[in-house]
């Protein structure tokens, strides 16, 4: 085993560099902290620490940017948990079932939850990446348009699952999320549609919709509630889930890692995916599929695993390749060209030491995490006790400050706030705001990609049968959707046929 | 004493042209503090994210020209629109000199379009800092060796031959849609969301050819995955000496992308002249040098009336190309 022997290496040089260590502590804790504020995601707060690292050596100063990245990941879901304010896209899907969990009074068992599976994911993920890389990069190649494609719309088909009580409610939200995802640039001619003639409006403001739709509705649905306090748990209860709850989901965890690392790979699908297929798989392979929606505790681990084994997943493609599979890693792309290390092929060849000397310490950073997550969620569950008159304008806020922060637009908040609105009355009407979200993440890369694939294969619709993995996608799509209706199907039948004796039909 | 010297010429040459501002110091009170400016921090509006090529350019910049100036410039992204939210931004600015922008090729590419509300007229040039060409780049085992070979088969298969770009009505779409116009080829454009995707396609052999630049193929060209058969530049590429220009084969076609700094039209003369003396100083320093180069972007300064040549003459040849494409509104 080389990769091992040059592994240890890389424990030994950071043992000797406690200044690195050191940064890639306050990496993580940075991370959390960006994570867990809306608006401010990984992207941000590594491309804010970028210029700050140009002085440090290169292992603390990439140290420090990967920690960043594997918190925001990660922080995304406390306050997806606590409050339903998802920090990241990602997190949303963690909100569904966490959110509903600290209704129930298990806020705690759910965050530890959360951070257990992060952990795992992401270290299997770093494992994954430090064993495998060469032999998995040539994957992301394989990935074109039509492959793309199919992937989003497998995405789309899991609308299906996430819809709550009422698929048809769910559809419309769904569609409702395709709509919003077509106003904008057009992908392949570059015409605007829909934009009114607003500038800000070519691209399509996804983040300030998720913050409205989630944080925004549930501060103003909290403001018709006259209760003072908020009334879910005053105390937080255990925070690790013990054994044999968490063992039930190790299966679950191991899953959703996998699909996460997977994910992580292919270029331009990222931790906001993962987690919703994830999401989806753990229900799809769950004894109790109707629990999920409900605080499902396997829900919140699969969420929280398969995003952060994306971490590991996207740095792969990024390192062996020298291409970005999404925003964060380019960043970090640029951060390691200016500490003269060059992504590609030649990277592992040529800077074999450090290189490893980076993943044992992508390691350290995800154990501190766990560390640092682990001690500080009791400090953070308190947030449940604070009155409500103060806790609700704390939200509002934020909600403004993290819109903004995003592209610094007065414009972004005002769509925030009607996004808020429209999400207070979705919640009334008990229609659920996840589909609305995937449909914005998947609409665009499902649209952007089947035209593509058109051009690339000169007009010709082959491609939807002749390429193996999309027909996969295509096949795991169609089932998904279908696969719910069947077994309702079934269940119904089978409602019909137990009192049988007095159906005409079964006498017939 | 080097520096002593350049900041007293600087304050000479400010001192000059404010005094012959101080008859219409008078009817403009914005002038009036353009004697001592800048007395607060200049605001630098990136119109594209953080992280990004130009955010990099503008905060090796920023940095660079603390030295240079008595105030801090702060780097402020204001992102959307493919960089027109930004540059419309920098357009309707107060013309006082606090809040400057990093002007981009887009400047001459989205009026075009009809999806600005500027034109390359609202902007007062002060430094080009960064200009990159476009490149015709294959994959290394592809059956062409050489550019003839390249033009050669995607002359005998009109339409066949696929080139990625960086999205429709960037430039490397229009620098390759220049390209078959003047070989009178015609290639299937591929639009990818941003170059490094189009680089991916490539790399897994879904397409032909890219007309990124040679930055951002650099890494997999070192690691021989890919070919590069010639850049869309005046001369030779300093990292890449071997690829031959465009000209050399007899094709009269440089398309570039390229980063300066711009300041709204009505900017005053005085505040002008102080930014133009400092971003030279800045541009010219050598740790700003040293940072592009570590970024693999290639440093190309040009003072402003020779920036504003170049703005003009993109801006007109994009028109063209525009029109003759039916993209232009």
């Amino acid at each position: 085993m080389h990769e091992l022997d040059l592994l240890m290496g890389g424990f030994a040089t950071l043992a000797s560099n406690p200044l690195a260590l050191l940064l890639a502590l306050v990496g993580v804790a940075l991370g959390i902290v960006i994570g867990a504020l809306p608006g401010l995601t990984a992207t941000m707060g590594v491309a804010i620490l970028l210029p700050f690292t140009f002085g440090m050596d290169p292992v603390s100063g990439l140290l420090m940017i990967s920690g960043v990245f594997f918190g925001g990941v990660y922080g995304g879901s406390v306050t997806a948990i606590l409050l339903r304010i998802p920090g990241t896209p990602a997190a949303a899907a963690t909100a569904m079932d966490g959110f509903e969990l600290t209704r129930k009074g298990m806020a705690g068992v759910a965050l530890g939850t959360a951070t257990l599976s992060s952990f795992l994911g992401g270290t299997a993920s770093i494992i994954v990446l430090i064993f495998m890389a060469p032999i998995l990069a040539g994957f992301a190649l394989e990935f074109s348009a039509p492959e793309s494609f199919a992937l989003a719309v497998f995405g789309l088909s899991i609308i299906a699952s996430i819809s709550g009580r009422s698929v048809i409610k769910g559809l419309i939200a769904g569609f409702l999320g395709l709509l919003i995802a077509t106003v904008g640039m057009d992908p392949m001619d570059g015409f605007p549609r829909f934009t009114g003639g607003y500038t800000e409006l070519f691209n399509v403001p996804f983040i300030p919709v998720m913050i409205g739709l989630f944080a925004a509705a549930e501060a103003f649905k909290t403001l018709e509630d006259p209760k003072v306090r908020l009334g879910m748990a005053a105390a937080l209860g255990r925070i690790l889930p013990d054994w044999p709850t968490y063992r039930r989901m190790l299966g679950t965890v191991a899953r959703s890692s996998g699909l996460g690392i997977v994910i992580g790979i292919i270029p331009g699908a990222g931790a906001d995916i993962a987690a919703y297929v994830a999401y989806n798989e753990a229900k799809r392979f769950s004894r109790t599929p109707e629990n999920y929606g409900k605080g499902e505790l396997a829900g919140v681990a699969a969420c929280e695993a398969g995003a952060n084994g994306c971490t590991g997943g996207a740095l792969l493609t990024m390192l062996t390749l020298g291409i970005p599979g999404d925003a964060v890693t380019a960043v970090m792309l640029g951060a390691l060209t200016l500490q003269g290390l060059q992504p590609g092929p030649l990277l592992l060849k040529d800077h074999a030491d450090l290189v490893f000397t980076l993943f044992a310490g992508m390691l350290f950073c995800y154990v501190a995490m766990l560390v640092i997550g682990l001690g500080s969620l009791r400090f953070m569950g308190r947030v449940l006790q604070m009155p409500k008159s103060v806790l609700t304008p704390v939200i509002l806020v934020l909600c403004i400050v993290g819109t903004y922060a995003i592209n610094n637009s007065l414009f972004d908040i005002g769509i925030m706030l009607a996004a808020g609105v429209a999400g207070y009355f979705m919640q009334k009407w008990d229609f659920p705001a996840s589909p609305v979200v995937l449909a914005l993440i998947m609409g665009p890369m499902a649209e952007a990609n089947f035209r593509r694939a058109l051009s690339l294969s000169g007009g010709s619709y082959d491609f939807l049968y002749t390429r193996p993995i999309t027909v996969v996608l295509l096949s795991v799509a169609i089932l998904t959707l279908l696969l719910p209706l069947v077994k309702r199907w079934r269940a119904h039948r089978m409602e019909s046929r137990r009192p049988g004796a007095t159906s005409p039909q079964n006498q017939a | 004493m080097k520096v002593t010297n350049r900041l007293s010429r600087r304050a000479l040459t400010v001192g000059l042209s404010a005094s012959a501002l101080i008859a219409g110091a008078a009817t403009l009170p914005g002038a009036a503090f353009a004697a001592d400016y800048p007395t607060k921090p200049i605001e630098l509006i990136v119109p594209y994210a953080a992280g990004g090529g130009t955010d990099l350019v503008a905060r090796a910049f920023a940095d660079a020209a603390k030295k240079h100036l008595p105030q801090p410039i702060g780097v402020v992204n204001k992102t959307g629109g493919g960089g027109a939210v930004g540059l419309t931004e920098i357009m309707a600015a107060r013309p006082d000199g606090y809040k400057i922008g990093m002007g981009t090729v887009e400047i001459t590419l989205l009026p075009h379009m009809g999806v600005a509300r500027f034109t390359v007229d609202d902007f007062t040039p002060i430094a080009r800092l960064n200009a990159e060409p476009s490149a015709i780049t294959v994959k290394a085992d592809a059956p062409w060796k050489t550019f003839e070979e390249f033009l050669d088969n995607a002359k005998a298969n009109p339409g066949k031959v696929r080139i990625g770009n960086s999205g429709t009505g960037a430039i490397w779409h229009l620098a390759a849609e220049a390209l078959a116009d003047r070989t009178g080829t015609t290639f299937n454009h591929v639009p990818f969301d941003g170059a490094n995707p189009a680089v991916t396609s490539l790399l897994g052999g879904h397409i032909e050819a890219v007309s990124v630049s040679p930055a951002e193929v650099s890494s997999q060209l070192a690691a021989g995955q890919l070919r590069m058969l010639a850049v869309m530049a005046d001369q030779r590429q300093k990292a890449f000496p071997d690829v031959p220009t465009l000209k050399e084969k007899g094709i009269d076609l440089s398309v570039a992308t390229w980063r300066g700094i711009v300041v709204p039209k009505k900017t005053p003369a005085a505040v002008v002249e102080t930014l133009r003396t400092a971003s030279k100083a800045a541009a010219e320093d050598q740790s700003f040098r040293d940072q592009l180069a570590k970024m693999n972007l290639t440093w190309a300064y040009a003072d402003g009336p020779e920036f504003g040549q170049v703005m003009q003459k993109d801006n007109a040849f994009f028109k063209g190309m525009m029109t003759k494409l039916g993209m232009a509104k």
